[in-house]
């Protein structure tokens, strides 16, 4: 999965789940956009549905920091990464 | 302290129509709101009673998503009809906030819909329920959803009183609402109960042979308060809500008042958890009596629980006979749209509030026959065109509880 493919599929996450439309990658999504705990943990189930892998405690408790898209993207890069790489 | 209570606002979703001149409409009109029981791919198909109390029409719902996001359909419900009385009320943004607002609202079990969700999850041979059950679920359901949503989506900071006693839900929500004003821990309260489509309930009172079960292919012949041949209860949906304010801060606001709340009672029967008690509810309407310092004779209309059950329904009259004798009449309003459960206390009120604002008393739809033993009193089966100025509404319910609210027109 390229970096754009995981920020398309993100921004339509964000679309059609949150309702948030076209935001700034690196929006304060709190502060704009209102997004809070509870879109959080709903962003980790949709994100689980992206790489179509359960998420372990520890890499969901790496996401409590994160505040903009560009963040999120980075994220789903590195769990993307960890999941291909070869055993 | 001891500080009187009146009504600025009140709004309803029911069987028979969701604004005021709608269900007033239905109520002149003895338009009955049970249908046929709706095909639910679990339930229905095992029921023997196969009529519902629905809200078939549309309601434009009009909530952001950062609200709609924890809102299962029963707070969809009780957002609406709150939203409803906070505009019609006329109380400004920074009151609702200040703290000096409180909710006092509930549901019987939060939404079992989204219960039904989270249980078919376990019965689920997909692998894809990564995080099947989650944190939102759990605000959808949890059974002060409604009052938390509530507060949530208006901002309201005051206390929170989330009653869940059944079918007594939304009268003890109105009633502590009222305590809370009249003792001086709030000056307004928002008050109410709502409850969704739900066939998990039906299949409840069937199960407990309590259901109303002749008139499936006749659902607005059903429920038969007081009649002879009643057969049960149908078990409906709906909200009801009403703001609570201090007179004086109502008054000097230049608040429309709808009416005065000038009594509650609420008791326990002390026993059985189903079964009906005559000496409970006895007591719990001479209760009502002694708070709202009125005599008894001078209560011009009962708002009859009535369920239309065989036993509830004889029990009851027995009581309302005890205590009012034959003077005031009595009317059962769940024969226009069934048992709405946690709602019907909130939407009773506000039925009986809009009957009194246009001096008329609906008759009690479906009574043809008056059972013998619901006899000796003043039961209402035609449609009166007379002002009234006192009345009480009472609810009970399953463990037990029984509550009277007792209510006044403003004059």
């Amino acid at each position: 999965m390229t970096r754009e493919e995981i920020q398309a599929s993100i921004l339509a996450v964000f679309a059609e789940a949150f309702e948030i439309e076209n935001p700034e990658l690196d929006d304060d999504l709190r502060e704009v956009h209102e997004f809070d705990s509870i879109d959080a943990i709903e962003l980790l189930a949709e994100i689980e549905k992206l790489l179509k892998s359960e998420l372990t405690q520890d890499e969901k408790k790496q996401a409590m920091g994160i505040r903009t898209i560009n963040q999120i993207c980075d994220y789903v890069e590195s769990l993307a990464a960890v999941r291909l790489k070869p055993a | 302290m001891n500080r009187r209570v009146v009504i600025t606002a009140a709004a309803a979703i029911t069987p028979i129509g969701h604004r005021k001149d709608d269900i007033l409409d239905s109520l002149t009109n003895g338009v009955s709101g049970v249908k046929p029981l709706r095909e639910d791919k679990l339930l229905s198909g095992h029921l023997h009673s196969k009529v519902f109390g629905t809200v078939d029409y549309d309601i434009p719902f009009d909530f952001k998503r950062k609200y709609r996001k924890t809102m299962g359909p029963v707070a969809y419900y009780a957002c609406q009809v709150a939203k409803e009385v906070i505009e019609q009320s006329g109380l400004p943004t920074d009151f609702v906030t200040s703290g000096r607002l409180g909710v006092s609202f509930g549901s019987i079990h939060g939404s079992p819909t989204v219960q039904r969700g989270i249980y078919e999850c376990f019965f689920s041979d997909s692998d894809e329920t990564y995080t099947s059950i989650n944190a939102v679920d759990y605000l959808k359901s949890m059974v002060h959803t409604t009052a938390v949503n509530i507060t949530k989506m208006f901002g309201i900071t005051g206390r929170v009183i989330a009653s869940s006693t059944a079918c007594t839900t939304s009268s003890q929500c109105v009633g502590f609402g009222y305590e809370t004003i009249k003792f001086g821990l709030q000056d307004a309260m928002l008050c109410g109960g709502a409850d969704e489509y739900d066939t998990t309930t039906v299949a409840v009172f069937d199960n407990l042979l309590a259901c109303s079960t002749d008139f499936n292919d006749t659902p607005h012949l059903t429920p038969r308060p007081f009649d002879d041949r009643r057969d049960g209860l149908v078990v409906g949906e709906g909200a009801g809500a009403v703001m609570l304010e201090e007179y004086e801060f109502a008054r000097k606001r230049g608040a429309e008042i709808l009416g005065e709340v000038i009594g509650f009672s609420c008791n326990n029967n002390g026993g059985d958890m189903i079964l009906p008690n005559a000496q409970g509810v006895t007591d719990a309407i001479r209760l009502g009596i002694d708070s709202a310092k009125v005599p008894a004779g001078s209560v011009d209309l009962v708002s009859a629980h009535a369920t239309a059950t065989k036993m509830g329904d004889v029990v009851e009259a027995q009581a309302i006979r005890k205590t009012f004798g034959d003077a005031p009449r009595v009317v059962g309003l769940k024969g226009y749209m069934g048992h709405t459960m946690a709602a019907c206390g909130a939407i009773e009120t506000v039925l009986v509030l809009f009957m009194m604002q246009a001096g008329i008393i609906a008759p009690t739809l479906n009574l043809e026959e008056i059972d013998p033993r619901c006899g000796g009193l003043r039961h209402v089966t035609e449609l009166i065109e007379s002002p009234f100025s006192t009345a009480v509404v009472q609810n009970f319910a399953f463990g037990g509880v029984n509550t009277t609210l007792f209510i006044k027109r403003f004059d």
